[in-house]
């Protein structure tokens, strides 16, 4: 009835406005949703099958995440990750003779020191990589510590950690090629003090020995370890 | 981390530590009676004593706005104008935060300053225009929402817009009182303040030349079309970065011993990309002109002095002010572009009160004039303005660097990655609170 | 279920839908319609007793009606005066115009006020409430016929417009200016009837009028309707104004807002979602 009753040709405006900010709220939660952190890449119980890769002298698990302080991260399922040390972390140490995990329930945080090893008689801290709750650690490590040099990145593996913030952790980490340029800088760090100091000198490339920490310097063993292990500096 | 009385201690100490600090940082840095600080002073008290006259005696007794004229210049230049030249802020957030242009990223915090300053004395030399201030409350609270209305979805923008830039802005703000888990906080809501701000601006912008949809029988055809938010929309663009780049070549001089030596080192080269992207807008709003110049019939109205005037405004002060862009981007020169940039905002002025006062009510015989006394009030919401602006970046981390611990950008931990090769081991950053 | 109950059930059903019956039949008639106010140009001798009458309903200040029509502009309503009379000198002859708001059907000014303080009321006026105004005067930017008007002198200003009288409306009053005037030049009704009526005097006189009613159309169409015997641009009229209401021109913009809020955060983020890729891909190759 055009011109003799009211018509309100705004009428759906109110609920239109209402409608759009129920969107933008919504917005956020299906953004983070959709851009979860990708775990599906890693294979959680097919450890065996990571590629691995050689720089230099040390091993890389391809698809881990690496803490500077030379542990990894591989997460498992959900916000759940597996924690260890690197190839690089257990040839400079060589054979723990005892191992200092946390409890389980204790919180780590990232940066934070979270597992001693004690070799003969010094100890060494390894910093933890993520922030979380401590859900397992693996009994067989605990009992055989030189699982860890055997298969660093399986067997050798020493805690289970729930991480609420996965994703803020991992962008802290190293992985994928950052990760290989880091190690090969490791490698060049480590080389430089082989010459420098002693003289000697590697010239075949071969697999160094275990413990080489010792090999560089056997008195201030542990100090060179704690400071290729980034704990040195961390105690600032 | 703490118990509950925990908190409660934490939460007094700091505040004792606040206004202690507060009140230290409120005693002024410099000079008091510099010429600057004199002539705004006077101006300002000059202009306070008119608004207790206006509040006191009604609208009539400072200014000269009629039943023909219902708006002046405080709202067709401190709000309609003042609104356009703040338009940097969502621009230059654009480039930086969505974009990733790092090159920007020096004057975002002065440009965002400046675009919350400018809204917050925009917004407010609105209250002094209302006729019913008290009433404003009214739309806000759920009293009487009158969604059909463009200046009910303008001014709820402004205060959402508002509420953005401050969020924007607030990481500055955390790190000058030291408060580094907020600062943390604020620092994550970025991009969400940034996203919100820009969607925003987009509708409000608009939303200002949409105002005068509605006055299609009294503003002069050529200044009205069923374009006008669209072209108020593209003209904000270069009309922010115009004013970005005014403003930043006087912040330059005044507040140099605030800047840090990044902002200072990338001056030029900043300036140069704003003039760019200034000349490609105004190429393009220059043509969208021509479309509405063709769909409206336009040269039909060419042949009269409001003609002469349109073509002043299109040709000397879009046309001419682009040329010289092209002209100084070629020869890298600086000053050039500062002159092009002050042509610039002056067009847009003209496009802006064309549009509000003087081409509306075109017909009318007795036309709009400001008073001397509404002029003063606008010059005296300006200096306080630059006052607050002052008081800001001589103690807030706007143009100098932020304080280290603040310096947590993803951005620059990878950097740091790849500093992995030189000699010195690396401290790490604990980077959990 | 024994006979009794069963006739009791059916009685109590029945009886429950008397009420819905009733309020249907309530709303059916509920459905109202505008009134209006149709003036006959040729019949209005320029008496003033509209003018003075509206202003002592309303409690104006009294109309001057000294040396009127001196001036060759016509006159304005204003802040003291919410309608008037003016004169035309068309082919030797004097006509008389009375002007105020015209109650447009879909009024620019109540779908420009933010507070909904200018309201169409169903009924047909569209009146001004003083709680909710808070005079930003975007109303008098929106009106085609710069209806209403602010008191500038007051520090608590009002808009002053002819409000059809809609107080006297509700208990059944007719406006003021409708029972003053002496020579029913002006009268009252629903809008309809008085498109109907004005349509008949054409029709009777075809001579006498020009064949159109002002108001039928224009800007969507208003409350008040004029007759007149000369074409109205010569009385003051403006016939520039279209047909089309004007909230509609701003409805494409209103409307496209959601749609911008929607698309405009989206497509920011696929940007930042694609840039921070490209930003980390560049920095992988370093």
């Amino acid at each position: 009835m055009e011109g003799f009753e009211y018509v309100d040709i705004f009428a759906t405006k109110g609920i239109e406005y209402l409608v759009v900010i129920a969107f933008l709220f919504i917005l956020v939660f299906f953004w983070r949703w959709l851009n979860r952190p990708v775990v599906a890449d890693i294979k959680s119980r097919d450890l065996n099958k990571n590629k691995i890769s050689l720089i230099d002298w040390f091993y890389l698990a391809d698809n881990f995440y690496y803490h500077q302080g030379h542990s990894w991260v591989a997460p498992s399922r959900g916000d759940v990750v597996t924690i260890g040390i690197d190839d690089f972390a257990q040839k400079l140490l060589g054979k723990p003779s005892a191992l200092s995990l946390p409890k389980i329930g204790s919180m780590l945080k990232q940066g934070d020191k979270g597992i001693e090893l004690k070799i003969d008689s010094k100890s060494i801290d390894i910093l933890s990589p993520v922030e979380g709750e401590v859900l397992e650690i693996n009994e067989e490590v605990i009992n055989s510590p030189e699982l860890i040099n055997m298969d660093p990145y399986n067997k050798g593996w020493l805690l289970r950690v729930r991480v609420p913030q996965l994703r803020t952790n991992l962008r802290n980490l190293l992985s994928g090629n950052l990760a290989k340029a880091w190690m090969q800088n490791a490698v060049d760090k480590v080389s430089q003090k082989f010459s420098s100091d002693f003289g000697v000198v590697l010239q075949d490339g071969g697999v160094l020995i275990s413990g080489f920490a010792k090999e560089i310097s056997p008195e201030k063993w542990d100090q060179l370890a704690q400071e290729l292990l980034v704990t040195y500096n961390a105690l600032d | 981390m703490k118990s509950g009385s925990g908190i409660l201690s934490l939460v007094t100490a700091e505040s004792k530590r606040f206004i202690k600090f507060f009140i230290s940082e409120l005693k002024p840095k410099g000079k008091l009676f510099t010429p600057f600080n004199i002539i705004s002073a006077s101006i300002i008290t000059l202009g306070a004593v008119l608004i207790v006259i206006r509040f006191a005696k009604g609208l009539s007794s400072v200014t000269n706005l009629s039943q023909e004229f219902p708006w002046g210049i405080w709202i067709g230049f401190d709000v309609i104008t003042g609104v356009a030249f703040a338009g940097g802020a969502y621009v230059l957030t654009f480039m930086v935060y969505i974009l990733r242009q790092e090159k920007y990223h020096p004057i975002i915090r002065i440009t965002v300053l400046n675009g919350f300053l400018a809204y917050v004395f925009y917004a407010g030399a609105l209250l002094l225009d209302l006729g019913r201030p008290w009433n404003v409350i009214n739309p806000i609270i759920g009293n009487s929402f009158g969604v059909s209305s463009v200046m009910f979805l303008v001014a709820w923008h402004f205060m959402l817009y508002m509420i953005a830039e401050f969020i924007e802005f607030s990481p500055a703000v955390a790190e000058w009182l030291g408060w580094k888990r907020i600062r943390k906080v604020l620092g994550g809501m970025t991009l969400a303040a940034v996203i919100f701000g820009i969607t925003l601006s987009t509708l409000h912008q608009s939303g200002l030349g949409a105002l005068f949809l509605m006055a299609k029988s009294k503003i002069h055809p050529l200044w009205y079309s069923e374009y006008i938010p669209i072209l108020f929309f593209v003209s904000s663009i270069f009309a922010g970065l115009s004013m970005v780049i005014f403003e930043g070549s006087i912040s330059h001089k005044v507040f140099r011993h605030r800047m840090s030596q990044k902002v200072h080192a990338s001056h030029d080269d900043i300036v140069l990309g704003l003039a760019k992207i200034c000349a490609a807008a105004m190429f393009v709003y220059f043509f969208l002109k021509v479309i509405v110049f063709i769909h409206e019939k336009h040269w039909l109205y060419l042949n009269s002095t409001w003609g002469y005037l349109y073509l002043i405004e299109i040709v000397g002060f879009v046309l001419i002010p682009m040329r010289i862009y092209v002209q100084a981007l070629k020869y890298k020169n600086i000053t050039v572009v500062k002159f092009a940039a002050v042509l610039t905002l002056i067009g847009i002025i003209l496009n802006r009160l064309n549009t509000s006062v003087i081409a509306y009510n075109w017909q009318a015989l007795n036309k709009y004039y400001p008073t001397w006394m509404e002029i003063v009030i606008t010059l005296s919401v300006v200096f306080v303005e630059i006052l607050v602006l002052r008081w800001i970046v001589n103690r807030m981390p706007i143009l100098s660097d932020p304080p280290i611990w603040a310096s947590d950008e993803k951005e620059e931990r990878i950097k740091k990655i790849y500093l992995i090769k030189e000699e010195e081991p690396e401290k790490w950053k604990v980077s959990s609170m | 279920m024994d006979r009794r109950s069963f006739v009791k059930t059916l009685g109590i059903m029945g009886a429950c839908t008397l009420p819905g019956r009733a309020l249907q039949a309530e709303n059916m008639g509920d459905e109202t319609e505008f009134y209006g106010i149709l003036v006959d140009t040729t019949k209005c001798v320029g008496c003033q007793t509209c003018t003075v009458t509206c202003a002592e309903t309303h409690g104006l200040p009294e109309p001057d009606l000294d040396a009127l029509w001196d001036s060759d502009v016509p006159r304005k309503t204003s802040d003291k005066q919410w309608t008037l009379i003016n004169r035309f000198e068309v082919d030797d002859q004097e006509y008389y115009v009375k002007t105020q708001c015209m109650h447009c059907c879909q009024p620019a000014c109540a779908a420009a006020c933010p507070t909904k303080a200018l309201l169409k009321t169903k009924e047909g006026p569209v009146v001004w409430r003083a709680d909710k105004c808070m005079g930003c005067r975007f109303c008098m930017v929106s009106c085609p016929f710069d209806m209403p008007k602010f008191e500038y002198n007051s520090p608590v200003p009002k808009i002053q417009k002819c409000v059809m009288c809609w107080e006297r409306l509700r208990v059944g009053q007719k406006p003021a200016c409708i029972e003053a005037c002496p020579e029913e030049a002006i009268i009252f009704g629903k809008r309809r009837d008085l498109i109907d009526e004005a349509r008949r005097r054409i029709y009777e006189d075809p001579e006498l009028y020009v064949h159109e009613i002002y108001g039928e159309h224009e800007v969507g169409g208003t409350g008040y309707l004029y007759l007149a015997s000369v074409p109205l641009e010569k009385l003051g009229f403006r016939t520039d104004l279209g047909t089309i209401a004007y909230p509609e021109y701003t409805k494409t913009f209103l409307y496209s807002v959601p749609i911008v809020i929607t698309l405009w955060p989206a497509i920011l983020l696929a940007l930042n979602n694609a840039s921070k890729q490209a930003h980390e891909s560049t920095e992988k190759e370093d």
